[in-house]
C-alpha cells in the first residue's frame, strides 16, 4: 500500500508544481477573445507570409497606408503618411511625408527604453531588409523589379557573408529621404498598385535598433507604433497584447457605406480608438473546442465548423432558433477569391486542344461541388475576377462558353479526339493533400469526367510535392485557387502573364500575346473606366481560351456574439482590432442566458 | 554490473544511429523538398538558391564529410537542432519549453493509470472467475475497441461541454490542474482497458502460486496476501511496463495536447509533422530514441533490484 501512498503523494505534488496560472484580468479592462486555428509563426512584419501572423503582426506594426475601415469599394487612406502619395506626372517618382508625431512603442532597443519618434528611414531600412537575400524574406516580390537600385541592393547582399554585415546605409537611388519626413521612391517603371502594396502588412516600419538589438529573435520581439504591443506570447498556446499606452490620437470613422448607420457601424463615429486594453487570443487548432468555446461565450467571434454547419444555418441559410436565442449574429461576406482545375497549357495533350478543355470545363458540376465540399459558402466561378472586386464583369457569366452541361461535355470530347488524331489517353489531376476530403473530391472529379467520357487519374500529394510539380510544369490538371492581396483584378491577371510562367505565379504556362499586350498596358494604368474595360476584356480572352475550369468565388460565414461591436467584414484589411467595441456587461449576461437555455 | 551497463551504453550508438538514418531517409529522399514552403509566393530561383544554401540543403545527402547527413549526425550529438525552418525558433528553445506541459498532463495520466489499473486487476484477480470479473473484462476489451479520439469528443463534448464540469479547453486564466484535469481523465479511462486486462493477467500468474495458498493457510488476511506478496512477486512485469512507458511521457500526447490546447511535445510533434518541419521530428526522435535506450537499461538494472537472483554476470 505504501506504493500507491507514494505514487498519490506525487501525483498531488506534481499537479500543484505544474501551476503556472496567470493572473487574471482587471475587471475594468475592456478584452476581447478570439481563437486561431494555425500557429504563428513569427511576428516580423518583413518574413510574415500567413494570414494568422499577419492578424497578430498587424494589430502592433503599421504601414504607410491603410483600408477606409467602412467604405466600399475599398478605399485607401493614410495610416502612417501624412496623406496620399503624391505621384510625378510620369507615374514614376512618389513623394510621400511621413505623419510627424508617431512614436514607437516603449521598449529596452531604445535609449532609455523610450520608444523613439518614427523617420522615413525606417521605411527605406524594413524594404531594404527585405531586399537582403541572406534575411530570406517571403516578401520580396513586392520589390522585385520595380524600385531604382533596390534589386541591385539585392545584389550587394549576396557578396555579403552574414546577413548582419549588410550596409543598410549605402545610398539608393529609388528610396531616398530628405528630411526624416519624406520618403521619395522612385520606380523603374509605373505601377498604380504600389499604394496597394504600401498598406501590405511586410512594408510596415522597423525600427533598426530592434532588429540590431533582438537580431534572429526579432521574431518573438515586434516593436512597432501600432495600437497594440505585445505583452505574453506563449508560443504554441496564446497571445495578450495590450493597449499601446504611446499611441498616437487616432478616431473611429465617421463616414461609411450607406448601410452602415442603420447597421450601427457608425455609432462609434469620432470617438478615440482603440476602445479595447486587452486582446486575448488563444490557439485552438480543432473544429470541436473552437466550437464549444464559441458556444459557451468565452470568444467573441468564430467561423462555423464544417461539421456543425446545420447546427447553426438553417435550410434556408440564415440562423437557426438554438443561436438566435443565444443572441448570436451571422455576418455573410464574399471572399476575394477564386479557386479553380488549371490545365498545363504545355502539357501537350491539353495545351493544344480547346474543346477538350472546354469538354472538362463543361463536365465539371460546379452547384455540386460548392454543395458538397464548401457547404454551399461559395458562388459558381464563370471568370477569375471575383464579384468583390469593382473591377468584376457582371456579364461573364452569359460570355463564359461553359458551364456544367454532360451532353455538350461529352460532344466536345469527340470533337478533341479528332484534334488528337485518335483516343484520348489518361489525364492525370493533382491535388494537394492525401486526407478524407482530398480522397472525396477526387471521387467527385473522377465522376465527373467519367460522365463525359474522359479517362482521369487522381494524384494525390502533400504540398510541397504539389508545388515541386507546378512550378517544374509536370502536373497536368491542378486543383488551386488565388486570395487577392488587394483590390485590383491586376493581382488575378498576372497569374496568366506569359512572363510569369512557372515557376512564377502563371501556374498554367498560358500565354496568348494578345492578352499579355492588354495586361502590360492596363497595368501601368491608373484607376479610370478605360482601365476597368482592358481588365474586362483581358479576362474574356483568358475565359475563351480556357487554360482552367473555374470553379467558385468563396463566401465567408462568421458568427459573432451580441456584446461585440463595429465587427464589419473587411476582405483585406489586417489590424481592425482597434475598431472594435465590447459591452462587457453584456458579456457577463451571457452567462446568465445560458442557464436559462439548460 | 558496471560492464554489462557500459557495454549497453555503447550498443545505444548503433540504434540511434538507426533510427536517424531513417528517420532522415526518410524526411529527406521520400519527401518533397519545402524550399517553396519557406520562400513563399512568387519566389524567384535565386532566393530558393539561397534558402537551401541557408539550411544546407544544397549539400550532396550522403558520401561526404560535408554531407546533410553527416552534418545532421554531428550536430544531433552536441544537441545543436538548429532553427525550424516553420518559425525560425531554435528548436532546443521549442523542446524545453514543451516539456513541462508535456508532463503535467502525462505524469498524472500515467500514474493515475497505473494506481487504478493494479488496485483494480488485483481485485478482479482475487475474484476470478465471478460475474464481476466477467464484467470488468468485457469492459475492457470495450475500452480498448474504442478509438482515442471517440474518448477525447465524448469527454469534451459531455464532461466538458454539456454538464460544464470540467474546462473545454485550455485557457490563460486557468491553473494547470483546471485545465488538464479532464484530458488527465480522458487519458485513464482510455488507457484503464489495455492495462487493466494485462495486470490482471500477470496477477492471475501470481495468485496460483504455491505461496499464495501457503500465505492464506497461514491465516495472512487478503489484504495483506495481495498488496505486500502477490504484487512484490509482480514487479517484474509492472517494472516492463511502467519503466519502458516513461520515455513516452516526455514526448507528450499528440492528441490529447492538440484537442485541449496543451503546448506540450506532442503538440509540437503533430504540428512539426503538419508542417513538414524535419530538423524538429528529427530532433524528438532522436530525443525519444536515447531517452528509449536509456529507460531499456534502467528496467533491467531494476529488474536485478526486485529480484535477486538476476545477476548481470
Amino acid at each position: 500500500m505504501r506504493f500507491f501512498g507514494v505514487v498519490i503523494a506525487a501525483l498531488v505534488v506534481f499537479i500543484a508544481g505544474c501551476d503556472n496560472s496567470r493572473p487574471t484580468s482587471d475587471s475594468n479592462e475592456v478584452v476581447t477573445y478570439s481563437a486561431y486555428a494555425a500557429k504563428v509563426r513569427g511576428l516580423d512584419p518583413g518574413d510574415i507570409g500567413d494570414t494568422t501572423s499577419s492578424a497578430v503582426a498587424s494589430q502592433i506594426f503599421e504601414c504607410l497606408y491603410q483600408y477606409h475601415y467602412l467604405k466600399r469599394p475599398y478605399e485607401l487612406i493614410p495610416q502612417l503618411a501624412e496623406d496620399m502619395p503624391q505621384v510625378s506626372e510620369d507615374g514614376l517618382r512618389y513623394t510621400i511625408k511621413i505623419k510627424k508625431g508617431v512614436y514607437f512603442a516603449d521598449d529596452r532597443c531604445f535609449e532609455g527604453g523610450k520608444g523613439r519618434e518614427l523617420k522615413a528611414g525606417d521605411f527605406v531600412f524594413a524594404w531594404k531588409r527585405i531586399a537582403n537575400i541572406k534575411y530570406l524574406s517571403k516578401n520580396w516580390w513586392i520589390f522585385d523589379n520595380r524600385i531604382v537600385g533596390l534589386d541591385e541592393f539585392r545584389e550587394y547582399t549576396k557578396t555579403v557573408k552574414k546577413g548582419e554585415e549588410v550596409d543598410y546605409s549605402r545610398v539608393m537611388e529609388g528610396l531616398q529621404t530628405p528630411d526624416d519626413n519624406t520618403l521619395v521612391i522612385n520606380l523603374k517603371k509605373p505601377l498604380p498598385q504600389i499604394v496597394y502594396l504600401l498598406a501590405h502588412l511586410p512594408t510596415a516600419a522597423i525600427a533598426k535598433e530592434a532588429v540590431d538589438y533582438y537580431g534572429k529573435d526579432i521574431i518573438n520581439h515586434p516593436v512597432g507604433t501600432g495600437p497594440f504591443k505585445l505583452k505574453v506570447w506563449h508560443r504554441g498556446s496564446y497571445i495578450e497584447l495590450v493597449k499601446n499606452p504611446g499611441f498616437r490620437a487616432e478616431y473611429y470613422p465617421s463616414q461609411g457605406a450607406p448601410s452602415d448607420v442603420e447597421k450601427g457601424y457608425l455609432a462609434d463615429a469620432g470617438k478615440r480608438i482603440p476602445m479595447i486594453d486587452r486582446v486575448l487570443m488563444v490557439l485552438v487548432q480543432e473544429d470541436p473546442p473552437r466550437w464549444f468555446l464559441f458556444l459557451q461565450g468565452k470568444i467573441d467571434a468564430s467561423g462555423i465548423p464544417k461539421d456543425n454547419f446545420n447546427e447553426a444555418i438553417d435550410q434556408k441559410g440564415v440562423l437557426t432558433a438554438e443561436m438566435r436565442e443565444r443572441n448570436i449574429n451571422l455576418l455573410v461576406f464574399r471572399d476575394p477569391s477564386t479557386y479553380w482545375l488549371g490545365f498545363n497549357m504545355e502539357d501537350e495533350v491539353l495545351g493544344r486542344n480547346k474543346p477538350l478543355r472546354q469538354a472538362i470545363s463543361s463536365a465539371v458540376d460546379r452547384e455540386k461541388y460548392i454543395h458538397l465540399f464548401t457547404n454551399d459558402r461559395g458562388e459558381v466561378a464563370y471568370g477569375f475576377i471575383p464579384p468583390l472586386m469593382k473591377d468584376y464583369d457582371p456579364g461573364i457569366r452569359d460570355f463564359a462558353p461553359t458551364g456544367y452541361d454532360p451532353e455538350k461535355a461529352r460532344r466536345l470530347v469527340k470533337e478533341a479526339e479528332k484534334v488528337h488524331g485518335g483516343k484520348l489517353p489518361r489525364l492525370t489531376l493533382s491535388l494537394a493533400g492525401t486526407d478524407a476530403v482530398a480522397r472525396q473530391q477526387g471521387d467527385f472529379y473522377k465522376r465527373c469526367f467519367r460522365e463525359a467520357g474522359l479517362d482521369i487519374e487522381i494524384d494525390y500529394m502533400d504540398w510541397p510535392t504539389f508545388q515541386n510539380r507546378i512550378k517544374s510544369k509536370s502536373a497536368q490538371i491542378f486543383q488551386l485557387g488565388w486570395i487577392a492581396d488587394y483590390p485590383d483584378a491586376e493581382n488575378f491577371l498576372q497569374l496568366f502573364y506569359s512572363k510569369n510562367a512557372s515557376p512564377g505565379p502563371n501556374n498554367f504556362n498560358y500565354s496568348n500575346p494578345e492578352f499579355d499586350r492588354i495586361y502590360e498596358r492596363a497595368s501601368i494604368m491608373p484607376d479610370s473606366a478605360e482601365r476597368i474595360e482592358l481588365y474586362r476584356r483581358a479576362e474574356r480572352i483568358v475565359v475563351e481560351d480556357c487554360p482552367a475550369v473555374f470553379l467558385l468565388h468563396g463566401v465567408a460565414y462568421v458568427l459573432q456574439h451580441d456584446w461585440i461591436f463595429n465587427y464589419k467584414p473587411h476582405a483585406f484589411g489586417y489590424g481592425l482590432t482597434k475598431y472594435r467595441r465590447i459591452d462587457s456587461v453584456r458579456r457577463s449576461s451571457y452567462k446568465e442566458l445560458l442557464r436559462g437555455i439548460k | 554490473m558496471t560492464a554489462y551497463i557500459i557495454r549497453r551504453l555503447l550498443y545505444t550508438i548503433p540504434i540511434v544511429f538507426g533510427v536517424m538514418l531513417v528517420t532522415f531517409v526518410l524526411f529527406n529522399v521520400v519527401q518533397g523538398d519545402v524550399t517553396d514552403l519557406i520562400a513563399g509566393k512568387a519566389a524567384s530561383v535565386e532566393t530558393r538558391e539561397e534558402i537551401r544554401a541557408e539550411y544546407g540543403w544544397d549539400k550532396p545527402l550522403f558520401l561526404s564529410w560535408d554531407s546533410q547527413f553527416v552534418n545532421h549526425l554531428k550536430n544531433s550529438a552536441t544537441f545543436n537542432f538548429g532553427r525550424s525552418w516553420s518559425d525560425r525558433e531554435p528548436i532546443i528553445e521549442k523542446i524545453k519549453r514543451g516539456a513541462g506541459p508535456s508532463l503535467s498532463l502525462t505524469v498524472p495520466m500515467f500514474l493515475g493509470t497505473l494506481v487504478v489499473s493494479i488496485s483494480l486487476a488485483l481485485l478482479v484477480a482475487f475474484v476470478r472467475g465471478t460475474i464481476g470479473d466477467v464484467v470488468v473484462v468485457l469492459v475492457c476489451v470495450a475500452g480498448m475497441s474504442i478509438p482515442f479520439l471517440s474518448f477525447i469528443l465524448f469527454g469534451q463534448y459531455f464532461l466538458g461541454f454539456k454538464w460544464g464540469l470540467f474546462p473545454v479547453y485550455f485557457w490563460p486564466d486557468l491553473s494547470t490542474p483546471q485545465y488538464v484535469a479532464l484530458p488527465v481523465l480522458i487519458g485513464i479511462a482510455a488507457g484503464l482497458g489495455g492495462n487493466l486486462r494485462f495486470y490482471r493477467t500477470v496477477m492471475l500468474d501470481e495468485i496460483r502460486s504455491d505461496y499464495v495458498r501457503t500465505a492464506f493457510a497461514k491465516g495472512l488476511t487478503a489484504r495483506r496476501v495481495l498488496f505486500k506478496h502477490v504484487l512484490k512477486n509482480a514487479m517484474i512485469p509492472i517494472i516492463t511496463q511502467v519503466v519502458l512507458a516513461i520515455p513516452f511521457l516526455f514526448l507528450g500526447s499528440l492528441l490529447l495536447e492538440r484537442f485541449f490546447g496543451i503546448p506540450g511535445l506532442g503538440y509540437l510533434m503533430i504540428d512539426a509533422i503538419g508542417a513538414r518541419d524535419f530538423q524538429v521530428i528529427s530532433a524528438m526522435t532522436y530525443i525519444g530514441a536515447i531517452l528509449f535506450v536509456v529507460f531499456n537499461l534502467i528496467t533491467d538494472v531494476c529488474y536485478s533490484l526486485v529480484d535477486p537472483r538476476i545477476t548481470f554476470d
